[in-house]
C-alpha cells in the first residue's frame, strides 16, 4: 500500500506531469468560462494533444482540465447570468441575483471554495467504491456484463431531461453507428458500404468533437453575441467561506453524496447532479422562499454537487469502462489508447497508476483554489475576447485535432458529419449524451451480448440464471419500463382528481 | 432546424428497418448460430419501434421541461429576420462550419495547411460578425500559431501544400 502509494507520487512528480497539469488547468479555465464551450467540448479537443504524452500526463490533462471547467462555468454565470457551461446553468439566476445584491464576491468564492471540497469528496469516493467493486466485478461473467452495459445504457436514458422515447432511440443511433466496420462477431464488413475509410469503425474521439464542438459553433452561428462583461473591483473572494462551511455543512455534504451518487450512474453527469442538488436545497430548506433571490444554499449545495460528480464518474469508467459521463467517454477512450484498458484488474495490474489518477484529482481540486481566484479577478478581460475570434479556433482546432487522431482525412469528414447530426439531433430534442453513450459502449455490449448468446446455445435463461445477472436484469427492465409506469400513472391521477370533483 | 416529430419519427423507422434489413442479408458464419447479423438485427427493429413511438407522441409530454432549460441565455430570443426567405437562408448559416471542414478535406493537400486554414478562419470569423480589421490578422496569425503547437511541437504530418511554414 505505502509502496504503490510511493510508486504514484514518482509518477506524477515528473516535470512532464506537472506542466502538463498546470497548462490543463489554465486551458480548463478558459474553456469553461467562455460562454457556449462547455466542459465536455474543452476534454474533447484535448484528446490529439493526449496522444503525445506519456499515459500519467495525458490523464492528467483530461482531470485537471475538467475539474477547472465546471468550476469556471460558475464565472459568467454569476457575472452575466449566462452559464459557461450547461453545468452551471441550474444556479446561473441564483447566483447573478447575488451579483445583483453587491455580494458577487460571495457567489464566486462559494463557487471556488465547494467545488474543490466537492472535487475531494468525489476522490474519496472513487477511492473508497472503486477496489470493493472491483473485487465484485473479478467474478462477472458475460452475462453479468451484458446486464450492467444495459443497465448503463438505461440510465442515461432515464436521466435525459427529454421524452425517454426520444433518449432511448437516440441510444440506439450510437448502437447502430458503433455497428459499422469489421470489428464483429464475425470479422465480416457491415454496413461499410464498400468504403475503405468504414472498414475501422467510426472512431469515438471524432465523433465526440462534432457532437460537441462543431454543433456548438453552428449553434453559434444562429445566436446573438452574449453581452460584454462589466469591469469591476472584486474584494476579498475567500472572506466569509468558512462561515458558510460551518453554517450549511448539512447542505454542502448532502450535495457531496447527491453529486457522487449521479455521477456513478452512467451517461449522468455534473449538469445534472446540479439540477437536481439545486431542486433538493430549495425542497429541504428552512427558507425556501429566499431562493431566486440570491440566496448562497442552494449554490453551496450545487456547488458542491457537479464537481463531486465529475470524480466518481470515473468509478464505472475505470472499473467497466462503463462511462459516468459524457466527460468520463472521452477519458475512456484515452485509457484504451494508453494501454490501460479499463476492467477491474487495473487495480490489481497498475495499482500505482489508479493511485496517481487519485492523487492527480486530488492535486488538481487543491490548485484550483489559488488559480480560480486568479480567474476570478482576469475574467472580465478574457470574456472581453469576441465569439468571432473564439469559434474560428476551435474549427481550426477541431479540423487539425481529427486529423492528428488516425493523420487519416477521415476524422475530419466524421467531425463534420457529426456535427450535423448532433446539431440536428438537439434541435430536436433528442439527447446527444445518449448516442454518445451508444457509440463508446456499441462494441462492447455487442460482445458480451453474442458471446453469452453462444455460450446458452440461443437460450435466454441463463442469461437469468447466476444471480448477480439475476439482480441486474431486474435493475435494467425496471429502468426500462420505468417511464411506462411515470406514463400510466400521469394518466391515472388527473382522472381520480377529475374523479373527485364530480363527486 | 426545429422538425415535427412525425419527420424525424418517420426516418426512424426508416433507418431502423434498412438496419435490420442490412443485418439479415450478412452472410451466417459457418458453425456459429450467433453471428454479427443479430446486434443490427435487434438495434434496427428497436430503432423502428422508437420511431413508430415518436411518430404517434409517445413520450411527448416528458418534454415539456425541456424549453425551460436556457442552455445560452438569449437563445430562445434569436434575432428575427425579415421576411419568410430570408429566415429560411439566415438558418442556413448554420451548415457553414461542416461545409468548411469538408472544404479543408478538399483543399489542405493542394493549398496546405496554411492558406486553408486562414480561409477558414475568415470565413467563420466574418460569418460572426467579424470586421475585416479583425478577422484579416486573425486569419494571418492564428495558422501559424496552429502550425507551430500541432506541426512542430506534436509533429501532426500537416500538408505543407503552396505555402510551406518557415520552420
Amino acid at each position: 500500500m505505502l509502496k504503490t502509494l510511493l510508486d504514484a507520487f514518482a509518477l506524477i512528480s515528473t516535470w512532464e506531469v506537472i506542466i502538463a497539469m498546470f497548462a490543463a488547468s489554465v486551458y480548463g479555465l478558459v474553456i469553461g468560462s467562455l460562454p457556449g464551450l462547455s466542459a465536455t467540448m474543452a476534454t474533447a479537443l484535448l484528446v490529439p494533444v493526449t496522444f503525445y504524452l506519456s499515459p500519467i500526463a495525458a490523464i492528467a490533462t483530461i482531470v485537471a482540465a475538467s475539474s477547472m471547467a465546471i468550476f469556471s462555468g460558475d464565472i459568467p454565470g454569476a457575472l452575466l447570468r449566462i452559464p459557461g457551461t450547461p453545468a452551471s446553468a441550474a444556479y446561473a439566476d441564483e447566483a447573478y441575483a447575488m451579483t445583483r445584491k453587491g455580494q458577487a464576491e460571495l457567489a464566486l468564492g462559494a463557487g471556488v471554495w465547494f467545488s474543490a471540497i466537492g472535487g475531494i469528496a468525489g476522490v474519496l469516493s472513487l477511492m473508497i467504491l472503486a477496489p470493493p467493486l472491483a473485487e465484485i466485478a473479478l467474478s462477472f461473467s458475460t452475462y453479468e456484463y451484458f446486464w450492467l452495459a444495459l443497465l448503463g445504457l438505461m440510465c442515461a436514458t432515464l436521466v435525459a431531461r427529454s421524452s425517454p422515447v426520444k433518449a432511448i432511440a437516440g441510444m440506439f443511433l450510437g448502437l447502430l453507428v458503433s455497428c459499422i466496420g469489421i470489428e464483429n462477431p464475425g470479422g465480416v464488413p457491415r454496413f461499410t458500404f464498400g468504403l475503405t475509410d468504414l472498414f475501422g469503425g467510426i472512431e469515438p474521439i471524432p465523433a465526440l468533437v462534432g457532437v460537441f464542438a462543431v454543433a456548438q459553433v453552428m449553434r453559434a452561428m444562429l445566436t446573438p453575441e452574449p453581452p460584454p462583461l462589466p469591469r469591476r473591483k472584486f474584494g476579498s473572494i475567500m472572506a466569509g467561506q468558512w462561515k458558510l462551511t460551518k453554517q450549511y455543512h448539512w447542505q454542502m455534504t448532502r450535495g457531496n453524496i447527491v453529486g457522487i451518487i449521479i455521477g456513478v450512474l452512467p451517461g449522468a453527469g455534473a449538469d445534472m447532479a446540479a439540477w437536481v442538488s439545486y431542486a433538493m436545497s430549495k425542497r429541504f430548506s428552512k427558507e425556501p422562499e429566499k431562493f431566486g433571490t440570491g440566496h448562497v444554499e442552494g449554490l453551496v449545495e450545487a456547488g458542491a454537487s457537479n464537481n463531486a460528480s465529475i470524480a466518481s464518474g470515473w468509478v464505472p469508467s475505470l472499473l467497466f469502462g462503463i462511462p459516468g459521463d459524457t466527460i468520463a467517454a472521452i477519458a475512456i477512450g484515452v485509457l484504451y489508447m494508453k494501454g490501460l484498458n479499463p476492467g477491474p484488474t487495473l487495480f490489481t495490474e497498475k495499482a500505482s497508476s489508479m493511485y496517481a489518477i487519485y492523487l492527480m484529482f486530488i492535486i488538481a481540486n487543491i490548485m484550483m483554489i489559488p488559480l480560480g481566484i486568479v480567474m476570478i479577478r482576469v475574467a472580465a478581460y478574457i470574456l472581453l475576447a469576441p465569439r468571432s475570434t473564439v469559434m474560428p479556433i476551435i474549427m481550426l482546432c477541431c479540423a487539425v485535432g481529427s486529423f492528428a487522431i488516425g493523420n487519416n482525412m477521415f476524422g475530419v469528414v466524421t467531425v463534420a458529419a457529426f456535427g450535423v447530426i448532433g446539431y440536428v439531433m438537439e434541435a430536436n430534442g433528442y439527447p446527444v449524451a445518449a448516442m454518445v453513450l451508444g457509440i463508446v459502449m456499441g462494441t462492447m455490449v455487442e460482445q458480451a451480448f453474442v458471446t453469452s448468446l453462444i455460450k446458452s446455445d440461443g437460450s435466454i435463461l441463463p442469461f437469468f440464471e447466476r444471480p448477480v445477472a439475476a439482480i441486474l436484469a431486474a435493475m435494467a427492465i425496471g429502468a426500462l419500463l420505468w417511464p411506462v409506469m411515470v406514463w400510466a400513472w400521469r394518466k391515472v391521477k388527473p382522472a381520480q382528481t377529475a374523479a373527485a370533483a364530480s363527486r | 432546424m426545429r422538425l415535427p416529430d412525425s419527420v424525424t419519427g418517420s426516418f426512424l423507422v426508416a433507418l431502423g428497418a434498412a438496419a435490420a434489413y442490412g443485418g439479415w442479408i450478412l452472410p451466417p458464419v459457418p458453425g456459429q448460430p450467433v453471428g454479427p447479423n443479430v446486434f443490427p438485427l435487434v438495434i434496427g427493429s428497436g430503432l423502428a419501434l422508437c420511431g413508430v413511438a415518436i411518430v404517434f407522441g409517445i413520450g411527448h409530454s416528458f418534454e415539456e421541461e425541456e424549453e425551460l432549460i436556457p442552455l445560452e441565455d438569449g437563445q430562445a430570443a434569436a434575432p428575427p429576420p425579415q421576411g419568410r426567405l430570408e429566415s429560411k437562408l439566415y438558418g442556413l448559416r448554420a451548415l457553414l462550419p461542416p461545409a468548411l471542414l469538408l472544404f479543408y478535406v478538399l483543399a489542405a493537400d493542394r493549398l496546405g495547411f496554411i492558406i486553408t486554414a486562414a480561409i477558414m478562419v475568415y470565413v467563420t470569423s466574418t460569418a460572426l460578425g467579424a470586421k475585416w480589421k479583425l478577422a484579416l490578422p486573425l486569419a494571418a496569425l492564428s495558422p501559424f500559431a496552429i502550425h507551430l503547437i500541432f506541426g512542430k511541437l506534436l509533429r501532426v504530418p500537416l500538408p505543407a501544400g503552396l505555402l510551406p511554414t518557415p520552420w
